[in-house]
């Protein structure tokens, strides 16, 4: 089975869009497994200690269970799901 | 516990100003950076293809235990830490922390949870470089303590079932105590479901005594790693020693004093398994 495959339309979200992640963060919030990861781009900002251009990075796909929450929450609808492969499996405390 | 590894004296020898100014502008894209060549987006999947998988195991390792001096904040070489009970976070609070100590909202809840929660304890030449960065400065709420405010906030979370754990910021400088959830929490994670060794666990794992017990099953919702059963044939919790991480959180939800905390090496089968 393939893997799971995350993406976000950074149209849609992000610096160049009508939403920042910093003031949404509803997918951030309602994923169990906490897959997404919200962060300052890796360009040079003008005040490094206090970053203006934020993203979500799908930073942990292999640990999303599939549920389609993040997808139904966004309200520019910019994130797609294909949950495939889950890795829960690996867990070895 | 050593004194030293607390003091500016050895802030200054290593440079940790540097390397913490460094470390705290670049956060959040700690994930997003890669490890020896590797991003850590999908890090499961690659750590299943066996050959990479060892070796990526044993980069991320090494680098997360670095002592070198040329070592790369951005990646945060030499920032890991160890599960500690409530007491001994306290300890390390009233006795041994440099001043000024400030309490934060947590980097991890912040960036994969969205949510703000000031639990993150600060202490020594750290808490200089954090209030620049004024997402993490609470505005509603006192966030410079004294060590009594310090010591009865962590009591706070402790019992609201946050896992006390301190951190090397880098080795061998220790300048933070948090109050963990998983799996936001980036250490947890690496730990729990990428088997890294960026969290150790405790010097202690938790007994039960059956005679206490009374079943209520109030101990297992404290624990964040699955260390609790509640067996229903005999009407008692039971503890899976390899899982618990001797955190002491399911303490506080017993009222009939059931569960107790005992060195690691004094249980069978547990001694250095850290
Ligand atoms: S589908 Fe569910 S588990 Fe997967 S990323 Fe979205 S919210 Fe998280
Ligand atoms: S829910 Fe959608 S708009 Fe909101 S932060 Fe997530 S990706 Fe951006
Ligand atoms: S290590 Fe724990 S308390 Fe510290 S920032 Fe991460 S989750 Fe928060
Ligand atoms: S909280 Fe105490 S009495 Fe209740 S099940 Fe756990 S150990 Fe037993
Ligand atoms: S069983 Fe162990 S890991 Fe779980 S809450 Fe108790 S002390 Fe912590």
């Amino acid at each position: 089975m393939d893997k799971t495959q995350i993406k976000i339309d950074y149209k849609k979200c992000g610096p160049n869009a009508r939403i920042d992640p910093r003031e949404c963060r509803k997918c951030m919030n309602v994923c169990d497994p906490a897959v997404f990861l919200m962060h300052p781009t890796l360009e040079e900002h003008k005040d490094p200690y206090n970053p203006e251009k934020w993203l979500v990075t799908p930073v942990w796909p292999c640990m999303c269970t599939g549920c389609m929450r993040c997808a139904q929450v966004c309200p520019e609808q910019a994130i797609t799901v294909k949950a495939q492969r889950s890795l829960y499996q690996l867990r070895q405390p | 516990m050593n004194a030293r590894n607390y003091s500016y004296e050895l802030a200054e020898e290593y440079n940790m100003q540097a390397y913490l100014e460094e470390q705290w502008k670049n956060m959040e894209t700690l994930f997003i950076r890669k490890i020896m060549g590797f991003s850590s987006i999908g890090l499961g999947y690659k750590m299943q293809m066996p050959l990479i998988g060892r070796f990526l195991r044993w980069a991320a390792e090494r680098q997360i235990h670095s002592e070198k001096p040329g070592r790369n904040p951005v990646r945060a070489d030499g920032h890991f830490g160890q599960v500690l009970p409530l007491e001994d976070a306290q300890h390390i609070i009233g006795n041994l922390a440099a001043e000024p100590i400030i309490k934060n909202y947590c980097v991890c809840r912040w960036m994969q949870r969205g949510v703000k929660d000031a639990v993150c304890i600060n202490f020594g030449c750290l808490s200089n470089i954090i209030p620049k960065l004024t997402r993490y400065i609470p505005v509603d709420q006192k966030w410079q303590l004294d060590r009594e405010e310090a010591i009865a906030a962590l009591e706070e979370q402790n019992k609201r079932g946050y896992v006390a754990s301190v951190w090397f910021q880098p080795v061998p400088y220790i300048n933070a105590i948090c109050s963990c959830e998983s799996p936001e929490c980036g250490g947890l994670r690496l730990r729990n479901d990428f088997g890294l060794r960026t969290v150790y666990k405790g010097e202690y794992v938790v007994t039960l005594d059956r005679d206490k017990c009374q079943g209520c099953k109030n101990c297992v919702k404290m624990c964040q790693f699955g260390a609790l059963r509640y067996l229903p044939s005999i009407k008692k919790v039971i503890v899976n020693h390899d899982k618990c991480f001797g955190c002491g959180v399911c303490r506080h939800a017993c009222n009939n004093d059931a569960l107790t905390l005992v060195p690691r090496e004094s249980v069978p089968g547990q001694a250095g398994k850290f």
